[in-house]
């Protein structure tokens, strides 16, 4: 239907090609703005990596002096020391560049505008002019939250979940003053890209499919995508909501957050009446889902590696959908597990409790399924197969420890210590990043026409691996033996003053983790101009993205865009030629897409064996 | 003859005061150690700016008397216009040290004794005595990190870096020529997915055998609900255990079975519904226990009242903690936000006659077996009381009231021994993110028994004492 005016479009725009600008800034090609998504994020990843490793650094060794840090962070790192507030904004900039930047922007962004309109087997973005914006706004907000490093009293100190009153009075942290107004604003902004992207991205899956391409026909990295997008879209805004009234009580004078402060405090006005639990919850009503936006593509791009890279179909694609919709829907009922000892209801406490451990159900099902499908297949173990591997291993291990944190009665030891930094590092930080380094390795010949070096590839990913448990793994320990986290030191604590060994060994796993992502950044901009040129589909894939040329054309398909016969994972099927048969490929005597597929396609090789089966 | 007599006699009497002086001064530095570590290292330290500045030789940069003055009060210093005050306030970003009106000179000359003692200590000595760090303290040691070697070695790995990559380049050239790789990747990665399984797997053994002796469940529970607390936690333990186990084997091991060897086919495989049914019911029910298992327990801790409970407020500010008691009456007195200032740090409302005999302290003293009810108030940001060892924790909110209850049943000396750590304390930390010195903003707890309580409580003043004397008095007639 909606055939006729994208190809009209695409003609359009075949005019302006020419310009630099059109074409590598403002560019409105969903591949161009999957690439500036990428590089984006990448950069960002980049600075919130080495974020960590200065604080690292801090916990470390704690008594010693680091003179080169007086020199990156000037008097944050008088003497070689860091600055106690300076490193709560490293952790809170950490936190935020991670989460929103690098696993929202960089990961849903990157992967849900290359791949939903290839994959669906449309021209373009339903609105490619808003996708643009949508990476624009992105591009400020990064800029914006960049620039809060360098102002008066240093960045947004108040940790990423920016819990008022810290956050909203100067007077309590120095970050708590331009830092924060600036975090603010790049969080509108942020909020804006987000809202725009996932508008174009639900439209696009909804309206734009080629004809024949069900919604039981869709790869599962799309419905991820347009699952994770209704999420955002849902919850995005009430951040927003939430973000707007904290601007007010921190510039404007209200108390939305406050409560029984006096003016001295709170910059000359006393504050009473608000409370400063409305924030946690407007927060986490975006915050859990947010888990999610950043868990689900990342899992939708595994379902695909692990299915072509296993050269089996996806088992249970069904039960995949079902376990992705319900993840869907359970996220938006248990932001309060965040809140257990706020001191709310306890009655409230035990509903939260009881739907986050439900979640365990579908998230259970999923692993199960990815175990299935590896099972007894031909296993292809590239660099993104392996990836997906470790996002595999990394969601059973921290998933498993949510399960502890999910129990109220638990929580309240383990809230807010190490137990919790170990377990959302590991199902969250760890898993999503191999998501999205599982689908860099496997699109990049989509991406830039060029394949990366395997070898720096498999050396990449065991590195990261072995580095990656050996940060978090120790850390539950930590946290069961009570150490909270966002503490600068440990020295004023004898019982965790025992733990400083393991604070060293994990600073040095920290380091030789950064080292290894050196080895893939230089991959990554090298293959661009250097890789071997990449043949259309390297991985003898199903999907659609791969029938499309090479080269990137504005409008993907040089004629017809192809029609779709089957769904994703027609992978070994008995009786085939080869042991993938493409979406676009129709069965022996299929007219119709629309139709159920009946036996196989006509055999290049034995036509005969067909018509018998 | 006479004259030397005398200077004997003089310089005998000057030996007996020089002698005695060393002793007070020593005698003071301790008290000081003990009154620094209760008041003053929630925002200092000697050596370090914390919130507050470095110590070290304060005494040197201040006059004793001005010292005096603005640990008393600095605000009203800082009012009063004192140039050197506002120059202090506004190096520090305005940040109001707390008023320590309780403190009589003395125990202020007593502080400052024990700052220059520590002062003038060696770089070696703990940088904050009186909280034993475990790890040399080696000021020097920066240097480590710009010698020679540390140059060299950086370059080494460089070098290696480079040779590896020249290996994997040649090793490639020769694959191409020959028409086959030379490391089979396919091969290489299924070994080393099976190396990692089991490496891993004996580390996880090893944190277990090692760290987990570093865990509070090590020395059980000092509280009455924290046996279920510890119970539930096992439960999980070992049925996440079991999963965590089972699904890591069958992973790595899949990876390492089914690679790819150019014979095979995969099995097509797409569905079975009968599986899946399974292994979805069978978690839900395993979490159905878990969480009828978990309902119980948060219920029974969150829910449980006590008539007989004693009555306690915590109150948290930026950064440390005070404890109110209510006394004989067990009724805390009223408060009002607006009154916290220098004069009253807990804004108690005296008007009220609940108030008279509470007790503020900076140290929680509990006693054991007796059951408490905390109520928690924050002055400033949010706080949280997390006291490990008890297995308790509760946020505290500026504006929002919320409570803990519960019982200790180990006291400080029999979890010394139990722990043989004789100089162990159980303590109360800071655990949500506040500010500057959020990491060192803690209180002591001691748990006593009936008779050490009875006699430490006593030793408390109460708030305001004339006006209980008075009842006490009206009650008699």
């Amino acid at each position: 239907m909606s055939d006729h005016t994208t190809h009209h479009n695409h003609e359009e725009h075949e005019h302006h090609e020419d310009n630099f600008f059109s074409k590598y800034v403002f560019s409105m090609d969903h591949k161009m703005i999957a690439r500036q998504f990428l590089i984006t994020g990448i950069i960002m990843g980049t600075i919130g990596m080495i974020m960590s490793l200065i604080f690292r650094l801090q916990l470390a060794y704690p008594d010693m002096t680091f003179p080169f840090l007086e020199g990156i962070l000037g008097h944050w790192g008088k003497d070689g020391k860091l600055d106690p507030n300076f490193y709560l904004a490293l952790i809170t900039i950490h936190g935020t560049i991670m989460v929103f930047f690098v696993l929202t922007a960089g990961l849903s962004g990157t992967f849900s505008n290359l791949l939903i309109p290839l994959q669906v087997g449309a021209r373009d973005m339903a609105s490619p002019f808003m996708n643009m914006l949508s990476y624009w706004f992105f591009f400020l907000s990064s800029v914006v939250l960049l620039l809060s490093l360098f102002v008066d009293g240093g960045p947004a100190s108040a940790g990423w979940t920016v819990y008022p009153p810290l956050s909203a009075l100067p007077k309590a942290i120095p970050g708590s003053g331009t830092g924060m107004t600036m975090w603010l604003i790049a969080m509108v902004l942020f909020i804006a890209s987000a809202l725009l992207g996932g508008i174009n991205y639900i439209a696009t899956i909804l309206n734009m499919r080629t004809k024949g391409m069900k919604m039981t026909r869709l790869p599962l990295t799309i419905w991820a995508f347009l699952v994770t997008a209704v999420l955002g879209l849902l919850s995005f805004p009430v951040l927003l909501g939430g973000s707007l009234l904290l601007i007010f009580d921190r510039s404007f004078g209200t108390s939305f957050y406050l409560s029984e402060i006096v003016a001295e405090f709170a910059g000359g006005i006393e504050r009473t009446g608000g409370s400063p639990i409305l924030f946690q919850h407007l927060f986490w009503f975006l915050g859990h889902p947010e888990v999610y936006i950043i868990l689900l593509p990342a899992l939708g791009i595994t379902s695909e590696v692990i299915a072509t890279n296993s050269r089996k179909p996806i088992f249970g694609y069904r039960a995949m959908i079902g376990s992705i919709l319900a993840i869907g829907i359970l996220s938006f009922i248990v932001w309060g597990h965040h809140m257990f000892i706020t001191g709310m209801n306890p009655f409230l406490g035990s509903v939260f409790m009881l739907g986050t451990l439900i979640i365990a159900v579908p998230s259970a099902v999923k692993t199960f399924n990815y175990l299935a499908t590896l099972w007894k297949g031909n296993l292809h173990l590239t660099p993104a197969m392996m990836f997906a591997i470790g996002l595999v291993s990394f969601f059973i291990s921290g998933g498993l420890t949510g399960i502890y944190l999910g129990n109220a009665a638990l929580d309240i030891n383990l809230h807010d210590t190490y137990f919790v930094v170990a377990h959302f590092h590991l199902v969250m930080g760890s898993a999503a990043i191999f998501g999205m380094l599982s689908g860099i390795y496997h699109w990049y010949p989509k991406l830039f026409g060029r394949m990366m070096n395997e070898t720096a590839g498999h050396i990449h990913f065991w590195l990261t691996i072995i580095s990656a448990y050996c940060v978090f793994f120790p850390m539950h320990f930590m946290g069961l033996a009570g150490v909270p986290r966002r503490y600068y030191a440990n020295t004023a604590y004898d019982q965790f003053n025992v733990f400083i060994d393991m604070n060293e060994f994990i600073t040095i796993a920290a380091i030789l983790g950064g080292a290894a992502q050196l080895i893939f950044l230089a991959n990554f901009f090298i293959s661009i101009y250097k890789g071997k040129r990449s043949p259309q589909n390297p991985w003898n894939s199903n999907t659609l993205e791969w029938t499309a040329p090479v080269e990137h054309l504005h409008g993907n398909w040089p004629g017809d865009i192809p029609h779709v016969y089957r769904w994703a994972y027609d992978y070994s099927k008995p009786g085939a030629d080869d042991d993938f048969i493409p979406q676009n490929v129709p069965d022996a005597g299929q007219v119709d897409p629309m139709e159920e597929p009946v036996g196989l396609p006509v055999s290049h090789k034995v036509a005969e064996e067909v018509s018998v089966a | 003859m006479k004259i030397l007599n005398l200077l004997s006699k003089i310089s005998f009497i000057m030996a007996v005061m020089f002698s005695l002086s060393l002793r007070l001064n020593a005698q003071s530095a301790d008290e000081g150690k003990e009154l620094f570590n209760a008041n003053c290292t929630a925002c200092h330290a000697i050596k370090d700016k914390v919130v507050g500045p470095a110590l070290k030789d304060v005494s040197k940069r201040r006059e004793e008397a001005w010292l005096l003055k603005w640990i008393k009060n600095s605000q009203a210093l800082v009012k009063s216009g004192d140039p050197l005050a506002v120059q202090v306030y506004k190096e520090n970003n305005e940040s109001v040290m707390t008023a320590f009106e309780t403190l009589s000179d003395n125990q202020i000359k007593s502080i400052l004794a024990y700052v220059k003692a520590e002062s003038e200590a060696p770089a070696a000595a703990p940088q904050n005595a009186g909280m034993s760090v475990g790890t040399p303290t080696n000021v020097d040691s920066s240097s480590n990190f710009e010698t020679g070697i540390n140059w060299l070695l950086f370059i080494i790995s460089i070098l290696l870096v480079y040779i590896i990559s020249l290996v994997f380049k040649i090793l490639t050239r020769i694959g191409d020529i020959q028409g086959k790789p030379v490391i089979n990747w396919n091969q290489v990665n299924s070994i080393l997915l099976m190396v990692f399984l089991v490496v891993g797997m004996i580390a996880v053994i090893w944190e277990f055998a090692v760290h987990g002796k570093l865990t509070i469940f090590e020395a059980g529970s000092a509280s009455a609900h924290g046996v279920e607390y510890d119970s539930m936690f096992m439960i999980t333990l070992v049925l996440t255990g079991v999963v965590f186990v089972i699904t890591q084997i069958l992973l790595f091991w899949y990876g390492f079975k089914y690679k790819a060897d150019g014979k095979r086919k995969a099995l097509y495989y797409p569905d079975n519904h009968k599986i899946e049914l399974l292994w979805t019911v069978i978690p839900a029910i395993v979490l159905t226990v878990l969480v009828i298992r978990g309902l119980i327990t948060w219920n029974t801790m969150m829910n449980h009242k006590d008539e007989k409970a004693r009555k306690i407020e915590i109150f948290a500010y930026q950064f440390g903690w005070n404890v109110r008691y209510a006394g004989v009456d067990n009724k805390l007195g009223a408060h009002n936000f607006r009154e916290v200032g220098v004069m009253n740090a807990l804004g108690v409302d005296t008007n009220d006659v609940n108030s008279h005999d509470d007790i503020i302290t900076n140290e929680l003293h509990l006693e054991v077996n007796q059951p408490i009810d905390i109520a928690f108030r924050a002055k400033d940001v949010i706080h949280s009381a997390l006291m490990p060892h008890f297995r308790v924790q509760m946020n505290v909110v500026p504006g929002l009231p919320t409570k803990f209850s519960f019982t200790p049943t180990v006291t400080t000396a029999e979890m010394r021994v139990k722990m043989s750590k004789p100089e162990f304390d159980y303590v109360l930390l800071c655990n949500k993110i506040c500010g500057g010195a959020h990491y060192r903003m803690k209180m002591k707890i001691v748990i006593d028994s009936k008779e050490d309580y009875a006699k430490w409580m006593s030793s408390q003043k109460v708030l305001v004492a004339n006006k209980v004397a008075s009842t006490a008095v009206a009650l008699n007639n």
